[in-house]
Protein backbone atom coordinates (compact mmCIF):
# COMPACT_ATOMS: atom_id res chain seq x y z
CA UNK A 1 0.00 0.00 0.00
CA UNK A 2 1.42 3.22 -0.92
CA UNK A 3 2.28 5.78 1.97
CA UNK A 4 2.47 9.91 2.04
CA UNK A 5 6.32 10.19 1.50
CA UNK A 6 7.91 11.63 4.90
CA UNK A 7 5.01 10.54 6.92
CA UNK A 8 6.80 6.89 8.19
CA UNK A 9 4.16 6.73 10.87
CA UNK A 10 0.95 6.87 9.23
CA UNK A 11 -1.60 4.94 7.89
CA UNK A 12 -2.12 4.56 4.31
CA UNK A 13 -4.99 6.29 2.66
CA UNK A 14 -7.10 3.45 2.62
CA UNK A 15 -7.83 3.35 6.69
CA UNK A 16 -9.37 6.75 6.40
CA UNK A 17 -13.46 5.36 5.99
CA UNK A 18 -14.93 6.28 2.81
CA UNK A 19 -17.95 8.40 4.61
CA UNK A 20 -15.41 10.82 5.55
CA UNK A 21 -13.84 10.71 1.93
CA UNK A 22 -17.44 11.52 0.84
CA UNK A 23 -18.23 14.29 3.83
CA UNK A 24 -14.82 15.91 2.26
CA UNK A 25 -15.77 15.91 -1.05
CA UNK A 26 -19.31 17.36 -0.46
CA UNK A 27 -17.61 20.36 1.53
CA UNK A 28 -15.42 21.30 -0.78
CA UNK A 29 -18.22 20.76 -3.46
CA UNK A 30 -20.14 23.32 -1.81
CA UNK A 31 -21.25 26.53 -3.95
CA UNK A 32 -19.11 29.68 -3.36
CA UNK A 33 -20.39 32.90 -1.76
CA UNK A 34 -21.54 35.67 -4.24
CA UNK A 35 -20.22 38.73 -4.54
CA UNK A 36 -22.08 41.24 -2.89
CA UNK A 37 -21.44 45.08 -2.73
CA UNK A 38 -21.89 45.58 1.18
CA UNK A 39 -22.51 49.31 2.31
CA UNK A 40 -19.77 50.57 4.68
CA UNK A 41 -20.70 50.10 8.35
CA UNK A 42 -20.64 52.93 10.71
CA UNK A 43 -17.10 53.75 12.02
CA UNK A 44 -16.22 51.34 15.08
CA UNK A 45 -15.80 53.79 18.50
CA UNK A 46 -12.18 54.88 19.52
CA UNK A 47 -12.38 54.55 22.41
CA UNK A 48 -13.41 50.45 22.53
CA UNK A 49 -10.83 50.57 19.38
CA UNK A 50 -8.46 51.61 21.38
CA UNK A 51 -9.09 48.93 24.56
CA UNK A 52 -9.38 46.10 21.83
CA UNK A 53 -5.84 46.47 20.11
CA UNK A 54 -4.46 45.60 23.39
CA UNK A 55 -2.46 49.32 24.05
CA UNK A 56 -1.73 49.06 20.45
CA UNK A 57 -3.63 52.16 18.60
CA UNK A 58 -1.15 53.16 16.17
CA UNK A 59 -1.31 49.45 14.42
CA UNK A 60 -5.27 49.09 15.06
CA UNK A 61 -5.45 52.63 13.28
CA UNK A 62 -3.58 51.19 10.71
CA UNK A 63 -5.97 48.18 10.51
CA UNK A 64 -8.59 50.49 9.77
CA UNK A 65 -7.70 52.79 7.64
CA UNK A 66 -6.17 49.83 5.25
CA UNK A 67 -9.91 47.61 5.76
CA UNK A 68 -11.32 51.58 4.55
CA UNK A 69 -9.21 51.77 1.69
CA UNK A 70 -9.54 48.13 0.02
CA UNK A 71 -13.47 48.54 0.67
CA UNK A 72 -14.46 49.48 -2.49
CA UNK A 73 -12.72 46.16 -3.85
CA UNK A 74 -14.67 43.62 -2.02
CA UNK A 75 -14.39 40.22 -3.62
CA UNK A 76 -15.02 40.02 -6.97
CA UNK A 77 -16.63 43.40 -6.92
CA UNK A 78 -15.46 47.10 -7.02
CA UNK A 79 -17.78 49.91 -5.81
CA UNK A 80 -17.07 53.75 -7.17
CA UNK A 81 -16.04 55.68 -4.40
CA UNK A 82 -18.65 58.52 -5.09
CA UNK A 83 -21.29 55.46 -4.08
CA UNK A 84 -19.94 55.35 -0.37
CA UNK A 85 -21.80 57.48 2.55
CA UNK A 86 -19.12 60.03 2.91
CA UNK A 87 -20.71 60.75 6.56
CA UNK A 88 -19.32 57.57 7.45
CA UNK A 89 -16.26 57.76 5.21
CA UNK A 90 -15.16 60.82 7.68
CA UNK A 91 -15.59 58.84 10.71
CA UNK A 92 -13.72 56.28 9.62
CA UNK A 93 -11.02 58.94 8.99
CA UNK A 94 -11.36 60.54 12.31
CA UNK A 95 -11.89 57.22 14.11
CA UNK A 96 -8.61 56.46 12.66
CA UNK A 97 -6.74 60.11 13.90
CA UNK A 98 -7.99 59.80 17.22
CA UNK A 99 -5.89 56.11 17.56
CA UNK A 100 -2.73 58.21 15.57
CA UNK A 101 -2.99 61.39 15.55
CA UNK A 102 0.84 61.32 14.29
CA UNK A 103 -0.24 59.96 11.05
CA UNK A 104 -1.13 61.98 7.94
CA UNK A 105 -2.59 58.37 6.04
CA UNK A 106 -6.29 59.56 6.87
CA UNK A 107 -5.77 63.16 5.65
CA UNK A 108 -4.07 61.70 2.43
CA UNK A 109 -6.98 59.61 1.76
CA UNK A 110 -9.71 62.32 2.88
CA UNK A 111 -7.68 64.70 0.04
CA UNK A 112 -5.85 62.69 -2.71
CA UNK A 113 -8.49 59.28 -2.98
CA UNK A 114 -11.83 60.46 -1.74
CA UNK A 115 -11.78 64.22 -2.55
CA UNK A 116 -11.00 62.81 -6.14
CA UNK A 117 -14.41 61.80 -6.86
CA UNK A 118 -16.54 64.22 -9.47
CA UNK A 119 -19.54 65.04 -6.66
CA UNK A 120 -18.73 68.43 -5.53
CA UNK A 121 -21.02 67.83 -2.40
CA UNK A 122 -18.32 64.89 -1.51
CA UNK A 123 -15.52 67.11 -2.48
CA UNK A 124 -16.36 69.87 -0.18
CA UNK A 125 -17.30 67.25 2.66
CA UNK A 126 -13.61 65.96 2.73
CA UNK A 127 -11.97 69.57 1.85
CA UNK A 128 -14.06 70.19 5.46
CA UNK A 129 -13.02 67.06 7.32
CA UNK A 130 -9.35 67.93 6.32
CA UNK A 131 -10.10 71.41 7.23
CA UNK A 132 -11.33 70.82 10.60
CA UNK A 133 -8.83 68.05 11.11
CA UNK A 134 -6.06 70.73 10.36
CA UNK A 135 -7.05 72.94 13.47
CA UNK A 136 -6.13 70.44 16.10
CA UNK A 137 -2.44 70.20 14.95
CA UNK A 138 -1.69 72.58 11.79
CA UNK A 139 1.74 72.40 11.75
CA UNK A 140 1.93 68.72 11.01
CA UNK A 141 -1.27 68.74 8.73
CA UNK A 142 -0.71 72.18 6.69
CA UNK A 143 -0.10 70.03 3.47
CA UNK A 144 -3.08 67.97 3.36
CA UNK A 145 -4.75 71.17 3.33
CA UNK A 146 -2.93 72.86 0.85
CA UNK A 147 -3.96 69.63 -1.66
CA UNK A 148 -7.33 71.04 -0.70
CA UNK A 149 -6.76 74.73 -1.60
CA UNK A 150 -6.30 73.72 -5.17
CA UNK A 151 -9.11 71.48 -5.01
CA UNK A 152 -11.17 74.09 -3.91
CA UNK A 153 -9.80 76.37 -6.98
CA UNK A 154 -9.95 74.02 -9.74
CA UNK A 155 -12.26 71.09 -9.10
CA UNK A 156 -15.37 73.50 -6.77
CA UNK A 157 -14.30 76.65 -8.81
CA UNK A 158 -14.50 77.97 -5.19
CA UNK A 159 -11.75 80.88 -5.32
CA UNK A 160 -13.21 82.03 -1.54
CA UNK A 161 -13.02 78.64 -0.09
CA UNK A 162 -9.35 77.80 -1.56
CA UNK A 163 -8.65 81.34 -0.39
CA UNK A 164 -9.76 80.46 3.46
CA UNK A 165 -7.18 77.09 3.47
CA UNK A 166 -4.49 79.08 1.89
CA UNK A 167 -5.05 81.93 4.84
CA UNK A 168 -5.35 79.12 7.49
CA UNK A 169 -2.02 77.62 6.71
CA UNK A 170 -0.15 81.04 6.57
CA UNK A 171 -2.49 82.25 9.82
CA UNK A 172 -2.03 78.97 11.95
CA UNK A 173 0.97 76.56 10.52
CA UNK A 174 3.92 78.87 11.81
CA UNK A 175 6.13 76.39 10.82
CA UNK A 176 5.16 75.43 7.52
CA UNK A 177 7.30 76.15 4.38
CA UNK A 178 7.51 79.71 3.44
CA UNK A 179 6.32 79.18 0.16
CA UNK A 180 3.46 77.00 1.70
CA UNK A 181 2.39 80.32 3.81
CA UNK A 182 2.20 82.05 0.74
CA UNK A 183 -0.11 79.57 -1.04
CA UNK A 184 -2.19 83.37 -1.50
CA UNK A 185 -0.20 84.00 -4.05
CA UNK A 186 -0.43 81.39 -6.57
CA UNK A 187 -3.99 80.63 -5.66
CA UNK A 188 -5.40 84.59 -6.75
CA UNK A 189 -2.50 84.15 -10.02
CA UNK A 190 -4.36 82.69 -12.96
CA UNK A 191 -2.33 79.40 -12.65
CA UNK A 192 -3.68 75.95 -13.97
CA UNK A 193 -4.75 72.91 -11.93
CA UNK A 194 -1.17 71.23 -13.13
CA UNK A 195 0.69 74.02 -12.56
CA UNK A 196 -0.39 74.54 -9.08
CA UNK A 197 0.02 70.78 -8.63
CA UNK A 198 3.57 71.37 -9.85
CA UNK A 199 4.09 73.49 -8.01
CA UNK A 200 2.51 72.20 -4.97
CA UNK A 201 4.58 68.83 -5.51
CA UNK A 202 7.78 70.66 -6.29
CA UNK A 203 7.44 72.73 -3.04
CA UNK A 204 6.89 69.34 -0.49
CA UNK A 205 10.26 67.84 -2.29
CA UNK A 206 12.11 70.36 -2.06
CA UNK A 207 11.44 70.84 1.45
CA UNK A 208 11.84 67.58 2.30
CA UNK A 209 8.03 66.66 3.40
CA UNK A 210 8.21 63.98 0.83
CA UNK A 211 10.38 61.23 1.66
CA UNK A 212 8.26 57.97 1.12
CA UNK A 213 8.81 56.76 -2.39
CA UNK A 214 5.22 55.01 -2.20
CA UNK A 215 3.97 58.83 -2.15
CA UNK A 216 6.31 60.24 -4.35
CA UNK A 217 4.94 58.14 -7.11
CA UNK A 218 1.56 58.05 -6.29
CA UNK A 219 1.70 61.93 -6.80
CA UNK A 220 3.38 61.85 -9.76
CA UNK A 221 1.04 59.64 -11.03
CA UNK A 222 -1.75 61.73 -10.16
CA UNK A 223 0.12 64.92 -11.73
CA UNK A 224 0.51 63.03 -15.15
CA UNK A 225 -3.09 61.98 -14.88
CA UNK A 226 -4.17 65.94 -14.65
CA UNK A 227 -1.46 66.84 -17.29
CA UNK A 228 -3.03 64.28 -19.79
CA UNK A 229 -6.33 65.26 -18.85
CA UNK A 230 -5.63 69.42 -19.14
CA UNK A 231 -4.44 68.85 -22.65
CA UNK A 232 -7.49 66.38 -23.94
CA UNK A 233 -9.60 69.18 -22.40
CA UNK A 234 -11.74 66.79 -20.65
CA UNK A 235 -12.19 65.96 -16.75
CA UNK A 236 -9.03 63.70 -15.21
CA UNK A 237 -9.56 60.38 -14.86
CA UNK A 238 -10.34 59.00 -11.68
CA UNK A 239 -12.30 56.31 -9.58
CA UNK A 240 -15.70 57.86 -9.82
CA UNK B 1 25.93 25.47 41.90
CA UNK B 2 22.59 23.84 41.97
CA UNK B 3 20.91 27.28 40.41
CA UNK B 4 23.59 27.37 37.82
CA UNK B 5 22.84 23.53 36.00
CA UNK B 6 19.15 23.37 36.37
CA UNK B 7 19.41 27.24 34.60
CA UNK B 8 21.75 25.50 31.87
CA UNK B 9 19.91 22.86 31.04
CA UNK B 10 16.51 24.74 31.11
CA UNK B 11 18.11 26.88 28.37
CA UNK B 12 19.48 23.58 26.92
CA UNK B 13 16.06 22.18 26.67
CA UNK B 14 14.74 25.34 25.06
CA UNK B 15 17.62 25.14 22.33
CA UNK B 16 16.95 21.73 22.15
CA UNK B 17 12.96 21.58 21.30
CA UNK B 18 13.31 23.92 18.59
CA UNK B 19 12.45 27.21 20.94
CA UNK B 20 14.77 29.66 18.70
CA UNK B 21 14.39 28.14 15.64
CA UNK B 22 10.69 28.77 16.25
CA UNK B 23 11.58 32.34 17.13
CA UNK B 24 13.46 32.64 13.93
CA UNK B 25 10.23 31.05 11.81
CA UNK B 26 7.93 33.69 13.35
CA UNK B 27 9.96 36.17 12.53
CA UNK B 28 10.17 35.52 8.71
CA UNK B 29 6.27 35.17 8.80
CA UNK B 30 5.70 38.51 10.46
CA UNK B 31 8.24 40.40 8.53
CA UNK B 32 6.88 38.67 5.09
CA UNK B 33 3.87 39.93 6.09
CA UNK B 34 4.68 43.16 7.26
CA UNK B 35 6.39 43.76 3.68
CA UNK B 36 2.54 42.74 2.22
CA UNK B 37 1.17 45.75 4.68
CA UNK B 38 4.25 48.00 3.40
CA UNK B 39 3.00 47.31 0.20
CA UNK B 40 -0.72 48.21 0.49
CA UNK B 41 0.38 51.78 1.58
CA UNK B 42 0.27 54.46 -0.38
CA UNK B 43 2.20 56.76 1.90
CA UNK B 44 4.41 56.09 5.53
CA UNK B 45 5.40 53.36 4.15
CA UNK B 46 7.74 52.66 6.86
CA UNK B 47 5.69 53.60 9.74
CA UNK B 48 3.33 50.75 8.78
CA UNK B 49 5.60 48.21 8.77
CA UNK B 50 7.40 48.85 11.49
CA UNK B 51 3.91 48.96 12.80
CA UNK B 52 2.55 45.79 12.68
CA UNK B 53 5.73 44.27 12.66
CA UNK B 54 6.27 45.59 16.30
CA UNK B 55 2.94 44.50 17.82
CA UNK B 56 2.50 41.47 15.94
CA UNK B 57 6.22 40.67 17.31
CA UNK B 58 5.03 41.56 20.83
CA UNK B 59 2.29 39.73 20.95
CA UNK B 60 3.94 36.05 19.60
CA UNK B 61 6.98 36.83 21.57
CA UNK B 62 4.60 36.96 24.96
CA UNK B 63 2.43 33.51 23.41
CA UNK B 64 5.72 31.71 22.89
CA UNK B 65 7.52 32.78 26.01
CA UNK B 66 4.24 31.98 27.79
CA UNK B 67 2.92 28.80 26.29
CA UNK B 68 6.77 26.95 26.42
CA UNK B 69 6.98 27.55 30.08
CA UNK B 70 3.82 26.33 30.80
CA UNK B 71 4.33 23.11 28.42
CA UNK B 72 7.59 22.62 30.30
CA UNK B 73 6.98 22.31 33.85
CA UNK B 74 3.67 20.65 32.92
CA UNK B 75 5.63 18.61 30.91
CA UNK B 76 7.78 17.66 34.05
CA UNK B 77 4.83 17.18 36.38
CA UNK B 78 3.75 14.52 34.08
CA UNK B 79 6.56 12.95 33.34
CA UNK B 80 7.69 12.36 36.99
CA UNK B 81 10.97 14.15 36.07
CA UNK B 82 10.24 16.55 39.00
CA UNK B 83 9.96 14.09 41.61
CA UNK B 84 13.18 12.50 40.61
CA UNK B 85 15.09 16.09 41.30
CA UNK B 86 13.49 16.41 44.71
CA UNK B 87 14.78 13.24 45.42
CA UNK B 88 18.17 14.35 45.12
CA UNK B 89 19.73 17.14 47.33
CA UNK B 90 18.41 19.92 45.34
CA UNK B 91 16.56 22.50 47.63
CA UNK B 92 13.03 23.41 46.11
CA UNK B 93 14.30 26.89 45.73
CA UNK B 94 17.39 26.14 43.48
CA UNK B 95 15.16 24.30 41.43
CA UNK B 96 12.33 27.26 41.15
CA UNK B 97 15.34 29.96 40.75
CA UNK B 98 16.92 27.96 38.52
CA UNK B 99 14.11 27.18 36.35
CA UNK B 100 13.37 31.28 36.34
CA UNK B 101 17.11 32.01 35.15
CA UNK B 102 16.89 29.58 32.66
CA UNK B 103 13.51 30.70 31.29
CA UNK B 104 14.83 34.21 31.19
CA UNK B 105 17.51 33.76 29.06
CA UNK B 106 15.38 31.99 26.54
CA UNK B 107 13.15 35.03 26.71
CA UNK B 108 15.91 37.21 26.33
CA UNK B 109 17.15 34.89 22.82
CA UNK B 110 13.38 35.31 21.95
CA UNK B 111 13.28 39.53 21.86
CA UNK B 112 16.68 39.84 20.59
CA UNK B 113 15.68 37.34 17.52
CA UNK B 114 12.17 39.45 17.12
CA UNK B 115 13.73 42.41 17.50
CA UNK B 116 16.44 42.07 14.68
CA UNK B 117 14.56 43.22 11.72
CA UNK B 118 14.07 46.58 13.63
CA UNK B 119 17.31 47.66 13.80
CA UNK B 120 17.07 47.63 9.46
CA UNK B 121 13.64 49.70 10.05
CA UNK B 122 13.71 52.13 12.61
CA UNK B 123 16.52 54.16 14.66
CA UNK B 124 18.69 52.47 16.91
CA UNK B 125 17.69 54.20 20.48
CA UNK B 126 14.30 53.32 19.85
CA UNK B 127 14.84 49.46 19.27
CA UNK B 128 17.50 49.57 21.94
CA UNK B 129 14.70 50.41 24.12
CA UNK B 130 12.01 48.47 22.35
CA UNK B 131 14.16 45.61 22.63
CA UNK B 132 15.22 46.28 26.62
CA UNK B 133 11.37 46.66 27.19
CA UNK B 134 10.11 43.24 25.57
CA UNK B 135 12.62 41.25 27.71
CA UNK B 136 11.28 42.85 30.56
CA UNK B 137 7.69 42.19 29.62
CA UNK B 138 8.82 38.41 28.49
CA UNK B 139 10.47 38.09 31.92
CA UNK B 140 7.30 39.30 33.88
CA UNK B 141 4.97 36.92 32.02
CA UNK B 142 7.44 34.13 32.34
CA UNK B 143 7.20 34.28 36.16
CA UNK B 144 3.57 34.97 36.16
CA UNK B 145 3.30 31.70 34.31
CA UNK B 146 5.99 29.80 36.37
CA UNK B 147 3.70 31.05 39.47
CA UNK B 148 0.33 29.71 37.72
CA UNK B 149 1.55 26.22 36.68
CA UNK B 150 2.93 25.57 39.70
CA UNK B 151 -0.39 27.08 41.87
CA UNK B 152 -3.05 25.55 39.47
CA UNK B 153 -1.30 22.41 38.33
CA UNK B 154 -3.11 22.04 35.35
CA UNK B 155 -2.38 23.42 31.64
CA UNK B 156 -5.88 25.03 30.95
CA UNK B 157 -6.29 26.88 34.21
CA UNK B 158 -2.79 28.40 34.28
CA UNK B 159 -2.69 29.77 30.53
CA UNK B 160 -6.13 31.05 31.28
CA UNK B 161 -4.95 32.63 33.93
CA UNK B 162 -1.91 34.46 32.28
CA UNK B 163 -4.05 35.05 29.58
CA UNK B 164 -6.39 36.52 31.68
CA UNK B 165 -3.87 38.91 33.51
CA UNK B 166 -2.17 40.18 29.96
CA UNK B 167 -5.20 41.20 28.47
CA UNK B 168 -6.36 43.12 31.10
CA UNK B 169 -2.98 44.55 31.80
CA UNK B 170 -2.57 45.77 28.61
CA UNK B 171 -6.20 47.37 27.94
CA UNK B 172 -6.58 49.12 32.03
CA UNK B 173 -5.33 52.46 30.35
CA UNK B 174 -8.44 52.33 27.71
CA UNK B 175 -11.21 50.97 30.37
CA UNK B 176 -10.00 53.57 32.93
CA UNK B 177 -10.45 56.31 30.36
CA UNK B 178 -13.47 54.73 29.58
CA UNK B 179 -14.94 54.10 32.73
CA UNK B 180 -13.79 58.06 34.02
CA UNK B 181 -15.59 59.69 31.10
CA UNK B 182 -19.24 57.29 30.71
CA UNK B 183 -21.97 58.74 27.99
CA UNK B 184 -24.75 58.23 30.96
CA UNK B 185 -25.04 57.00 34.09
CA UNK B 186 -22.14 58.73 35.80
CA UNK B 187 -23.70 58.64 39.52
CA UNK B 188 -25.38 55.40 39.41
CA UNK B 189 -23.98 52.79 42.00
CA UNK B 190 -23.01 50.37 39.37
CA UNK B 191 -21.03 52.99 37.74
CA UNK B 192 -19.22 53.61 40.91
CA UNK B 193 -18.88 50.11 41.96
CA UNK B 194 -17.00 49.14 38.26
CA UNK B 195 -14.80 53.15 38.49
CA UNK B 196 -13.87 51.70 41.78
CA UNK B 197 -12.82 48.38 40.61
CA UNK B 198 -11.00 49.27 38.00
CA UNK B 199 -9.19 52.20 39.40
CA UNK B 200 -8.31 49.49 42.06
CA UNK B 201 -6.84 46.88 39.47
CA UNK B 202 -4.61 49.67 37.69
CA UNK B 203 -2.84 50.02 41.49
CA UNK B 204 -2.61 45.92 41.76
CA UNK B 205 -1.35 45.73 38.12
CA UNK B 206 1.35 46.65 35.72
CA UNK B 207 0.33 48.95 32.85
CA UNK B 208 1.42 46.84 30.12
CA UNK B 209 0.34 49.10 27.44
CA UNK B 210 2.85 50.93 28.29
CA UNK B 211 5.67 48.86 27.68
CA UNK B 212 7.34 48.31 24.60
CA UNK B 213 5.56 50.87 22.77
CA UNK B 214 4.79 50.60 19.07
CA UNK B 215 4.92 54.76 18.98
CA UNK B 216 8.97 54.65 20.17
CA UNK B 217 9.84 53.09 17.45
CA UNK B 218 7.46 55.32 14.91
CA UNK B 219 7.49 58.34 16.76
CA UNK B 220 9.92 59.27 18.68
CA UNK B 221 12.26 57.22 21.29
CA UNK B 222 11.16 57.72 25.01
CA UNK B 223 13.39 59.26 27.52
CA UNK B 224 15.56 56.85 29.22
CA UNK B 225 13.85 57.40 32.79
CA UNK B 226 10.83 55.45 30.60
CA UNK B 227 12.84 52.45 30.71
CA UNK B 228 13.93 52.55 34.26
CA UNK B 229 10.77 52.80 35.46
CA UNK B 230 9.50 49.78 33.34
CA UNK B 231 12.58 48.11 34.51
CA UNK B 232 11.52 49.07 38.32
CA UNK B 233 8.12 47.98 38.23
CA UNK B 234 8.96 44.56 36.23
CA UNK B 235 11.47 44.12 39.06
CA UNK B 236 8.93 44.19 41.45
CA UNK B 237 6.37 41.47 39.98
CA UNK B 238 8.85 39.51 38.96
CA UNK B 239 10.29 39.74 42.70
CA UNK B 240 6.64 39.25 43.61
CA UNK B 241 5.80 36.52 41.50
CA UNK B 242 9.10 34.55 42.02
CA UNK B 243 8.27 34.95 45.80
CA UNK B 244 4.77 33.95 45.59
CA UNK B 245 5.83 30.98 43.04
CA UNK B 246 8.24 29.49 45.99
CA UNK B 247 5.37 29.73 48.54
CA UNK B 248 3.53 27.23 46.46
CA UNK B 249 6.02 25.31 45.11
CA UNK B 250 7.54 24.67 48.87
CA UNK B 251 3.40 23.99 50.11
CA UNK B 252 2.99 21.29 47.28
CA UNK B 253 3.31 17.81 48.56
CA UNK B 254 5.95 15.67 46.33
Amino acid sequence: MPKLAGFTDERTLHAVPPAIGVLLAIALALPSPTARAEALPPAPDAAVLRAASLGEPIAAAQMLVLYLQSFDNQPGISIPFRDLDYSRVAAWLDTALRLDPRSGYPLMMASQLYGQVSDPDKQRAMCEFVHAQFSAAPNDRWRWLAHCAIMAKHRLKDQALALRYATAIARDAGQASGWARQMRIFILEDMGETASAKVLLGGLLATGEITDSSELRFLTERLQTLGIAEKTAEPPKSRH
Amino acid sequence: MHINTICRYTALEAIRTRVPATALLTLAVLLGASLFIRELAVTETSRFQIGFYAAAARLCAVFMASLYVLASISREFNDKGLDTLLALDVPRSHYICGKLAGFMLTALIIAIVLSLPLWVLAPASAVWMWTASLAIELALIIALSLFCIITFNQLLPAAGFVAAFYLLARSLTAMRLMSAAPVAGQDTLSHQVTHGLVEGLSYLMPALDRWTDTAWLVNAAPEPTALLAIVMQGLIYITLLAVAALFDFHRRSL
